[in-house]
């Protein structure tokens, strides 16, 4: 059963990872070279400019004065406002922004990966040693192996330069312009009876997915079948087949729930290098996500929504492996929390 | 210029009335008829600039109000608007949004470096006195009408600290265009503004020109209007959407805007960050216009029948600068001499930048006036460059550290690969070079601190006047010990943008003199002997300047290419 007592624990544990993240990435910050008061003020600026700038952001402070603000601003969850990437503009809404479509990106991925990964890593393990199971496996060894650099432009350049069927880049025609409500593209244009925006949203982001998706499918099918086949060879299922339930049944209703405990693990610790996959497939594509925000950040030396950012990660990653770690005791009610 | 008497005429009734009648300008104007003739050849492009175009579509506006054609503008670019207030700035990715929706007193002429009227329609510049006549019957997109109180706010709000809506992220430009330059800003009348200049400065009209200059509603200053995020102008477009998650700008065209209507009725700015992304999606359809083109994306638009690239020469200029504030053998001209005979500057050009360079022989790009024609570029020669080492005694070589950027800039596409064949070429010569390549923001730290001892570098033009290479980049700007060509970097009041701490009396002499003399041809002769001296010196390695490439579709008709200004896009019409 799902304690209360460890989710609140498991919560409070957040505390410490979070004071660490970030005063990892302030002192990153704070040491790696380049200073963004000079960025900032361009090469046209004079050095009393700079000076006036740097005073301005508070970056003339000794450095833990500058830190002692910092970690009072992140308790408070005021990130401050974007150096360069937005002028201006409170980072917690640029990351409002762009946090969604990261999510949506990740999200539709992980749901690619299982639709398809799930059911080809049942059928590898049912059919084991057969061309069936091979010719999955082989799919999946390649699908592990293919960057996402390499697959996302070469899809580009099929489906869109030779065949014209898709988009080159972009996450929605440029005739659209949607106020945001969830900011997922896709849940939006369907929530404003945009029915042409939403087509044109799913054509523009059927290729980052299936990018995505791919490394996913991969992953979980091979995971699926050494899983299930472990499950096959247990007691229950063929005390189950000896009382005569159909090999179908048996599998879906015993060996899947059974089968999916590491299954699951893997999507969860997945799930983090799925946003961080983001970035390459939000590179590729074009794709303005919080992937391509923090590189950009980074170039840019914008402090706050370099901070803001990493934070955001640690948050996203340590939440879904609590929720994968909630997972556990519901599929199986013998693992206690 | 044309400013005739019937203008003149109209001008003083108007000025008579102006004072007037301040409280209904707003709604008393012939606003929304002047929209002037739309069936704007491409043959007009070129005419656009003198002035008189515009202000007959003024006069003969009230029956000609015609649909634009409707057409959606699609222009792609490396990198969304970090604001749209050009106060906020110096990025030239911001000033291409905001030239559509921002109009200054002044204009340059598309696609070239001459001056033309805008906001204002007349002016005059003596000594430190400048008067301008403002244009009569134009519109801010708030609906309040354009007059000189407008700039005065503008202007305060960029550089006067004691107004009460003194803007304090103003960028550098602030001081750098208008702040160090001018003493006062008067509006004498609605119409009329005088501005007194701290000194002469011959430039001061081109710095009204230049894109951080544009006059912004003064009711939106002082109102709670959000300009990074909202635009407040009087240009030809006018901001629809501001879609930062996606990286888009929609803009329509502005139903009361003063002149010709634009022929495009929307005009979408989209960002690609990869330069082979962008150009295939220009040669998909998706885009008609895009920019920041380099060797291989030029390969993909080339490659196609539905698009094509051009070009136009650059205001621009790629160098190495040499700091002889620190490394004391470049205090010798025979070595940098030396250097600049050893360094392959056409092999860089032609095998680097492929072919978007042409080679650079002094500080002034060729597009400007005061550029030098009797110079030529330094020839690759070894034995020259060995022999005037031997001359300077480093005839065993010395050893000295080139730092550079690591992206590639308009002006140097492949810095990292310039820097690997300067090595291999000075190696030759036996001075031994260590790369210290930088993220750009660290580099911009690092050499603006001097710590740099030769650095790759370059400069675009802010106002297409020679005194911005010569001044900005070559001035030292403080005092100069006597019979020394150059300062120490920690001098009071030094220019940190002269890399190369060079301070040679001479020419800067002629430079001030450039900057005080009125006349043209006269500047132009004095920045002619200075680029012969900054040649024969070689305080810089000069290397390249680059052009100016796009990719348009070949269903775009009219679009100009400019070097400075712009993007040009209100004759542009899209089958």
């Amino acid at each position: 059963m799902v304690s209360k007592r460890f989710v609140a624990k498991r919560l409070l544990l957040l505390v410490p990872v979070l004071f660490g993240v970030s005063t990892l990435v302030f002192a990153i910050l704070h040491l790696s070279p380049g200073d963004p008061a000079v960025a900032i003020a361009g090469q046209r600026a004079s050095q009393a400019f700079i000076e006036q700038v740097r005073s301005d952001l508070g970056l003339a402070d000794p450095l833990w004065q500058q830190y002692v603000r910092f970690l009072g601003d992140v308790v408070t969850f005021d990130f401050g406002q974007s150096y360069q990437i937005q002028r201006g503009t409170p980072v917690s809404s640029i990351l409002a922004q762009r946090l969604p479509i990261t999510i949506e990106l990740a999200v539709l991925g992980q749901i690619a990966g299982l639709v398809f990964g799930l059911p080809l890593g049942i059928l590898s393990a049912v059919k084991q040693d057969t061309v069936t199971d091979h010719l999955t496996r082989i799919g999946a060894l390649s699908g592990i192996s293919i960057p996402i650099y390499w697959s996302g432009p070469l899809l580009i350049l099929l489906f869109a330069q030779f065949l014209g069927l898709l988009p080159t880049s972009g996450r929605i025609g440029s005739e659209y312009f949607l106020e945001p409500i969830t900011g997922l593209i896709l849940v939006d244009t369907l929530l404003t009876w945009e029915f042409d925006a939403f087509v044109s949203a799913a054509t523009h982001l059927l290729l980052p997915v299936v990018v995505l998706g791919i490394y996913q499918m991969a992953l979980i099918s091979r995971m699926m079948r050494s899983s299930m086949i472990e499950v096959l060879r247990q007691d229950y299922m063929r005390t189950a087949r000896a009382k005569g339930q159909g090999a179908k049944i048996t599998v879906m209703k015993h060996g899947l729930r059974n089968a999916f405990i590491p299954v699951i693990t893997i999507v969860g610790i997945q799930f983090g290098t799925l946003l961080g996959g983001a970035v390459l497939t939000e590179t590729v594509f074009e794709i303005n996500g919080i992937g391509t925000l923090l590189v950009d950040a980074i170039n840019r030396s914008d402090y706050p929504v370099v901070q803001a950012t990493v934070l955001v990660f640690a948050v996203l990653y340590t939440l879904v492996n609590l929720v994968v770690d909630l997972t556990y005791s519901v599929l199986d009610p013998r693992i206690e929390q | 210029m044309v400013h005739e008497d019937d203008q003149q005429s109209r001008r003083e009734f108007m000025r008579a009335a102006g004072t007037a009648t301040v409280a209904v300008t707003g709604v008393g104007t012939t606003a929304g008829c002047l929209s002037g003739d739309a069936d704007t050849t491409e043959d007009e492009t070129a005419d656009a600039g003198d002035g008189t175009g515009s202000d007959e579509g003024t006069e003969t506006g009230g029956d000609t109000e015609t649909e634009p054609t409707g057409a959606t503008l699609r222009y792609g670019r490396g990198a969304h608007s970090e604001t749209l207030d050009p106060q906020n700035t110096t990025s030239g990715e911001v000033a291409k949004v905001t030239n559509q929706a921002y109009e200054g007193l002044i204009a340059f002429q598309p696609g070239e470096a001459a001056l033309t009227e805008a906001l204002a329609t007349d002016w005059s510049m003596e000594g430190d006195s400048v008067t301008l006549t403002l244009r009569e019957g134009v519109t801010f997109h708030d609906g309040t009408e354009f007059t000189a109180a407008d700039f005065v706010a503008t202007y305060r709000r960029f550089v006067d600290e004691d107004y009460e809506y003194y803007f304090e992220d103003a960028s550098a430009y602030g001081p750098f265009t208008l702040g160090n330059w001018i003493d006062s800003v008067e509006a004498a009348g609605d119409y009329e503004l005088e501005i007194t200049l701290t000194q002469s400065y011959a430039p001061f009209l081109r710095n009204l020109a230049m894109f951080p200059s544009v006059v912004i509603s003064q009711e939106a200053i002082e109102g709670d209007v959000d300009l990074d995020q909202e635009m407040v102008g009087t240009g030809p477009f006018e901001l629809a959407n501001l879609d930062d998650a996606n990286g888009r700008i929609q803009l329509t065209a502005f139903d009361d805007y003063w002149g010709e209507s634009p022929d495009p009725s929307e005009v979408l700015f989209l960002t690609r960050g990869q330069n082979n992304t962008r150009a295939q999606a220009l040669v998909e359809g998706e885009m008609e216009i895009i920019d920041g083109l380099d060797p291989s994306s030029i390969d993909i638009v080339e490659g196609s029948d539905s698009a094509e690239v051009r070009t136009i020469e650059g205001i621009n200029i790629g160098y190495m600068a040499f700091n002889m504030s620190r490394i004391e053998a470049f205090r010798d001209r025979r070595v940098r001499q030396a250097i600049s005979y050893a360094i392959d500057t056409q092999a860089i050009v032609e095998n680097i930048y492929e072919g978007i360079a042409t080679q650079a022989d002094q500080p002034i790009p060729p597009a400007l006036f005061g550029h030098n024609d009797d110079l030529s570029p330094y020839e690759t020669d070894r034995e020259q460059a060995q022999s005037l080492l031997e001359e300077a005694g480093y005839g065993d070589g010395f050893s000295f550290s080139l730092t550079t950027f690591q992206n590639p800039r308009g002006y140097n596409p492949a810095p990292i690969r310039t820097a690997e064949t300067i090595r291999t070429n000075l190696a030759e010569i036996g001075i031994e070079v260590t790369i210290d390549d930088r993220p750009f923001s660290d580099y911009l730290t690092y050499t603006s601190e001097g710590n740099h001892e030769a650095t790759l570098s370059g400069w675009y033009t802010d106002n297409a006047d020679p005194d911005n290479f010569c001044y900005v980049l070559l001035h030292p700007q403080c005092e100069v010990p006597d019979g020394q060509d150059w300062v120490s970097w920690d001098t009071e009041g030094f220019n940190t943008s002269n890399y190369a701490a060079w301070a040679n009396s001479e020419y800067m002499g002629l430079v001030e003199d450039a900057q005080t003399t009125a006349d043209q041809g006269e500047r132009a002769d004095l920045y002619s002997q200075a680029a012969a001296i900054a040649h024969e010196e070689a305080p810089w390695v000069y290397i390249d300047y680059a052009q100016e490439v796009r990719g348009v579709a070949s269903t775009v008709s009219g679009y100009t290419v400019a070097a400075i200004g712009g993007p040009y896009l209100t004759n542009v019409s899209v089958e």
